[in-house]
């Protein structure tokens, strides 16, 4: 059985940021705006700036870096 | 009575009456105004009064494009309203906050909405939250939804 990994821009990956940056209280839009196709990572996290005005909450391992997006 | 009895009035045979020759911008010219049409059959001096007032000042013409707004767009198109902050009606972000909304639509519903979601999605959602990479905010999210149930 191949090992399934966590990788950036996945579903899961998605959700996690989503979930994290507008709320556990939003889930449902969280989960319906992970299961969108966004382009890349940078471009979901753009998004997620436009709409909370702050940085990209969740998945702070160090693999995974946050893009401060910054003001 | 002189004169011939099929005079005046609207003649539906007449050129400017046949469909096929009203030009695709309306047949109005290009000033964006419709013409002043004689309306017969009116009492007498009634049809003169009106067509007086029709041409009395520019009436405006058909609106462009579909009266009932427009085609929906996707998530990702680009804004139609450029000076409104998308954050408008919600309680975060610049704009006005959810105050503006119409009573109707104000309801929060989200409850409802995350344990619709959580039944439908949870099953799958779990299978990532034992990776071994798998970061501890999601984790939590996890949990949250679990107690949802």
């Amino acid at each position: 059985m191949s090992r399934v990994a966590w990788l950036p821009g996945s579903l899961f990956d998605n959700v996690d940021k989503f979930a994290n940056s507008l709320g556990y209280q939003n889930a449902a839009i969280a989960i319906e705006l992970a299961m969108q196709s966004w382009e890349s990572p940078e471009d979901r996290n753009a998004f997620i700036y436009a709409i909370t005005g702050d940085n990209i909450q969740g998945g702070t391992e160090s693999k995974y870096p946050i893009r401060n997006l910054g003001r | 009575m002189a004169g011939n009895e099929n005079s005046g009035g609207n003649r539906p045979t007449a050129p400017q009456n046949n469909p096929a020759n009203i030009s695709a911008t309306g047949g109005a010219g290009q000033s964006g105004t419709q013409p002043a049409r004689y309306i017969s059959g009116m009492p007498y001096g009634q049809g003169q009064e009106l067509m007086a007032q029709q041409t009395s000042a520019p009436m405006s013409g058909a609106p462009e494009g579909p009266i009932f707004g427009k085609q929906l767009g996707s998530l990702l198109d680009p804004t139609n309203n450029p000076s409104e902050p998308v954050t408008a009606g919600v309680d975060m972000g610049p704009g006005p906050g959810s105050d503006i909304l119409p009573k109707n639509i104000s309801a929060d519903t989200r409850l409802d909405e995350n344990k619709m979601v959580v039944q439908k999605y949870l099953p799958t959602l779990l299978q990532a939250a034992n990776l071994p990479d798998t970061p501890d905010s999601y984790k939590r999210f996890i949990n949250y939804l679990l107690e949802q149930q």
